[in-house]
C-alpha cells in the first residue's frame, strides 16, 4: 500500500510541492506556476494571501506583508501582520497550508503527510519550529531532510559509478554546501556546513544601504523611515540584482519615490556589476570559508571532487561560478532548475517514506558537534565550562551517545546539564540547546555517576536523557529551545488560529481554487482585457527565461496594481508592454 | 557480541574496498527508516573496520587486553640473550601502543 505524501521545499524567497507519480518526480504547479513566493499577507477585506499576490501587495501594503520568514524560525519573537502578531511557525503554517492546498488541488486527494527540506545547517531548534509549522498546518511532517541532499537525490540518476559531488546551495536566506558520495544506490552525506542567515536577502540588503546612501548624499533624505518608499527600495534592489546576473550595468529608476521638503524625490543610479561584486564579496568569501570546511569535514581536496551541483536562486550571481570554476576547474551542474531541485528531492524522499519502490537510500550527517559542560581543565586552569562533546559533527544520523559524568560535591542531589552546539572548548562560547535538571539524587559521596546520553534522531532533532547509574533514576526531554518552545495546547491554539484566517479557502480538494481571482466587480473591457494579458502571461512562465519572467512579474504587478486602484489609463502602457513581450515569445 | 568483521560479513582479512561494498550494500538492504538499531549496528561496525587506522585500533583494543609489564619482563627478564620470536614482538608493540596514550596514534575520536 503506497501512501500519498507530499514533497515540500519551504524556502526563505520561494516554496514549491512536489510528488512522485509512477515513478516521475512533478513538481506542482498553481495555475501554471510552479515557485509560490514565501510571502504572506492580508488584503483590504481581512483575507489572507499567500504568494504572488501577497508578494505584489508588499509594495503597496508593506505593514500588512511578510516576508523572508524563515529567518526567524527558531527564535522567540513575533511578526506584526495588519495589527495582530503571529510567531514565525505561524506565519510558515500559512505558506505550508497553501502549499497543501496546491497539492490537493492538483491531485484531486486530500494530503495530510510531508516531508519538509530544511537548511543543512538549520539548528535543533530551527527544525523544531520547522516541524510545528507543519502541524499548524495540519501537516504530519513524516521527515525533515536537508536542503542539498535532497538536491543530491533529485539529480541522482543509478550511477554505477561511485561519485562525488559538492552541493553550494545558496538560497535567499540560508548557505548551505555539503560533500556528497553517490555510489551502488545509496547517496551518504560525508559533511555538511553553512550559515543560517547568509543568502539573496544579503546581497539585496547591500544594494539597498547603497541606495540609501546615494538619497542621502543627493538629496539628504532618509528614506528608511518611510515604508512605502522601502518596500520600492527593495524590488528595485532585487530587480537590479537580477539585472546583474545577465548584464554589466543596472539602471535603478524609482520615480516620485518619496517628498522631501515639499519637492518629489526620484531615484535615478547605475549600478555596475563590478561595485556590484565589491559589497557582496565578504558574503562569497564566507561561502567558500565553509566550502572549505565541509571540504576538509569529508577529508577531501577540491580534486576529489567529481560533480558540482549548485541549488538556490541565489547561485545566479556570475561571481559565483567564476570562483567556483577557479577553485575546481570545471563547470557545475544545471540540467535541473536550481530552484526547483531541493522540492524533487523531498518528493523522492517522500515516496522512499511511502513504500514506493525507489531505488536509492540515504544517509545524512549531522553538521552540529553536541555535548554538555563539566569542570575540567581551559587553557591550564580549572574551568566550570569545559566543552565536552558527545555527539561530533558529520555523524551519521540516527546516532545514540553516552558519556559517565560524576558529581563534584558529597551529598549533591541536583545536577544542572546544559547541552550545548557548537565546538569551542569553552562550553559558553557555544549555543545553548537547552537545560534540564536531575533530582532527587542519593545523598553519597562526590563521584556519584551519571551517565548522560544524547540522540539525534533522523530529522536532526535532539533527545536527551540522563541516568543516575546506581539508581537508574532517568529524566528524559526532547530539547526545544526554552524560549520559542510550543506546548501541545499552543499548537492547538495556533492551529485554530490558522484554520479560520483561511476561512471559507480551505475546504477541502474539491474547492477548485486555481488562481485566487480577483474578486472585484469592476468590469471595465481594459480591466478585464488586462486580467487575460495577466493570465496569459502567467501561462508561459515555465517557458520563459528568468529575465523575460522577471520583466513580466513586474509588468503583472504593475497591472494588478492599477486593477486594484481602477486606474484604467495607468494600464495601457503596461498591458502594451506584456502584449509585446508575449507576442515575441509566441513568435 | 557480532564482530564489525560479522556484521558486515567480510573476512578478517577485507580490505577498503571490499569493505566498503559490504558496507554500501548492507545499508542499501537495511535504510535507516526501516530498522535505526540494525542501521546503527551497520554504521558502527563500518565505523570501527572502514579503514586501515580504524582496523588496527580495532585488532588493538578490541582483542583481550595484554599486560605491557608482564610481558617486558617475560621477553627482557631473563638472563637470556635478547632475543624475541615474532609473536612475542608483536604481542609487545601491540601492549606498548596500547599502554601510551591513545590520542597519539589516532586521529578520530573513538566510535562505538
Amino acid at each position: 500500500m503506497n501512501e500519498l505524501i507530499i514533497g515540500i521545499d519551504l524556502g526563505t524567497t520561494n516554496s514549491e510541492v512536489a510528488v512522485v507519480e509512477q515513478g516521475q518526480v512533478r513538481v506542482l504547479d498553481d495555475g501554471g506556476r510552479k515557485i509560490l513566493p514565501s510571502f504572506v499577507g492580508i488584503d483590504d477585506n481581512g483575507e489572507i494571501l499567500v504568494g504572488e499576490r501577497a508578494r505584489n501587495q508588499y509594495l503597496v501594503y508593506p505593514e500588512r506583508t511578510i516576508k523572508s520568514i524563515k529567518r526567524l524560525m527558531g527564535e522567540d519573537t513575533h511578526v506584526d501582520l495588519a495589527g495582530q502578531a503571529y510567531t514565525p511557525q505561524e506565519i510558515s503554517a500559512i505558506i505550508l497550508k497553501r502549499l497543501k492546498t496546491i497539492a490537493e488541488t492538483s491531485l484531486g486527494q486530500m494530503v495530510s503527510k510531508a516531508v519538509i527540506t530544511v537548511p543543512a545547517y538549520f539548528s535543533d531548534a530551527q527544525r523544531q519550529a520547522t516541524r510545528d509549522a507543519g502541524a499548524i498546518a495540519g501537516l504530519e511532517v513524516v521527515r525533515m531532510i536537508n536542503e542539498p541532499t535532497a538536491a543530491a537525490l533529485a539529480y541522482h540518476h543509478d550511477q554505477s559509478a561511485a561519485q562525488r559531488m559538492l552541493v553550494y546551495d545558496l538560497g535567499g536566506g540560508t548557505f548551505d554546501v555539503s560533500v556528497v558520495n553517490v555510489e551502488g544506490g545509496v547517496v551518504e552525506v560525508l559533511s555538511s556546513h553553512g550559515d543560517n542567515h547568509l543568502g539573496g536577502d544579503d546581497f539585496d540588503q547591500r544594494i539597498i544601504d547603497y541606495l540609501l546612501d546615494h538619497l542621502r548624499e543627493t538629496y539628504g533624505v532618509d528614506a528608511s523611515k518611510d515604508s512605502k518608499a522601502m518596500a520600492r527600495i527593495v524590488r528595485a534592489a532585487e530587480n537590479a540584482k537580477f539585472q546583474l546576473s545577465d548584464q554589466p550595468y543596472a539602471r535603478i529608476e524609482e520615480e516620485y519615490l518619496l517628498e522631501h521638503d515639499g519637492s518629489p524625490v526620484h531615484l535615478s543610479v547605475e549600478l555596475s556589476r563590478m561595485v556590484y561584486e565589491e559589497m557582496i564579496e565578504d558574503c562569497i568569501d564566507a561561502t567558500f570559508d565553509a566550502l572549505h570546511i565541509a571540504l576538509k569535514g569529508a577529508k577531501m581536496t577540491a580534486a576529489d571532487i567529481d560533480e558540482i551541483i549548485l541549488v538556490g536562486g541565489s547561485i545566479r550571481t556570475p561571481c559565483i561560478r567564476e570562483r567556483l570554476l577557479d577553485e575546481f576547474g570545471f563547470e557545475p551542474h544545471g540540467e535541473l532548475d536550481p530552484e526547483l531541485c531541493v522540492a524533487m528531492g523531498a518528493a523522492i524522499q517522500a515516496a522512499m517514506i511511502g513504500g514506493q519502490q525507489v531505488d536509492t537510500v540515504l544517509v545524512d550527517v549531522t553538521p552540529y558537534t553536541y555535548g554538555t559542560s563539566a569542570i575540567g581543565m581551559l587553557n591550564g586552569e580549572y574551568y566550570p565550562f569545559t566543552y565536552v562533546p558527545i555527539i561530533h559533527k558529520n555523524s551519521v544520523l540516527p546516532i545514540r551517545k553516552s558519556d559517565a559524568f560524576a558529581t563534584s560535591f558529597d551529598g549533591q542531589e541536583v545536577v544542572d546539564v546544559t547541552i550545548y552546539q557548537g565546538e569551542d572548548p569553552d562550553a559558553l562560547n557555544n549555543v545553548k540547546s537547552g537545560e534540564f535538571r536531575i533530582e532527587g539524587l542519593q545523598d553519597v559521596e562526590a563521584g556519584n555517576i551519571i551517565t548522560l546520553t544524547l540522540e539525534l534522531d533522523l530529522d536532526g532533532i535532539l533527545h536527551v536523557s540522563a541516568q543516575e547509574k546506581e539508581t537508574g533514576l532517568e529524566k528524559s526531554i526532547t530539547i526545544k529551545n526554552a524560549l520559542s518552545r510550543f506546548e501541545s495546547a499552543a499548537l492547538d491554539t495556533a492551529k485554530q488560529r490558522i484554520t479560520s484566517l483561511f476561512g471559507q479557502m480551505e475546504t477541502g480538494p474539491d474547492v477548485v481554487e486555481p488562481h485566487e481571482e480577483e474578486e472585484e466587480t469592476s468590469t471595465a473591457p481594459e480591466i478585464e482585457a488586462a486580467k487575460k494579458l495577466i493570465a496569459k502571461a502567467e501561462s508561459l512562465f515555465d517557458q520563459v527565461s528568468a529575465e523575460d519572467r522577471e520583466d513580466m512579474i513586474d509588468l503583472i504587478e504593475t497591472l494588478s496594481n492599477c486593477i486594484k486602484a481602477n486606474d484604467i489609463e495607468g494600464l495601457a502602457e503596461p498591458s502594451e508592454q506584456l502584449a509585446d513581450i508575449i507576442y515575441y515569445l509566441e513568435s | 557480541m557480532k564482530t564489525p568483521y560479522q556484521i558486515l560479513e567480510v573476512t578478517a582479512g577485507a580490505d577498503d574496498s571490499e569493505i566498503r561494498q559490504a558496507y554500501l550494500q548492507k545499508v542499501k538492504n537495511n535504510p535507516p527508516d526501516a530498522d535505526q538499531e540494525k542501521f546503527r549496528e551497520i554504521q558502527a561496525a563500518n565505523e570501527s573496520i572502514k579503514d586501515y587506522r580504524s582496523r588496527i585500533r580495532y585488532e588493538l583494543f578490541h582483542e583481550q587486553t595484554l599486560d605491557f609489564d608482564a610481558l617486558l619482563d617475560q621477553a627482557f627478564g631473563t638472563d637470556q640473550p635478547r632475543q624475541i620470536d615474532h609473536d612475542q614482538f608483536i604481542d609487545l608493540l601491540r601492549a606498548g601502543v596500547e599502554a601510551i596514550e591513545l590520542e597519539s596514534i589516532t586521529i578520530e575520536p573513538e566510535k562505538t
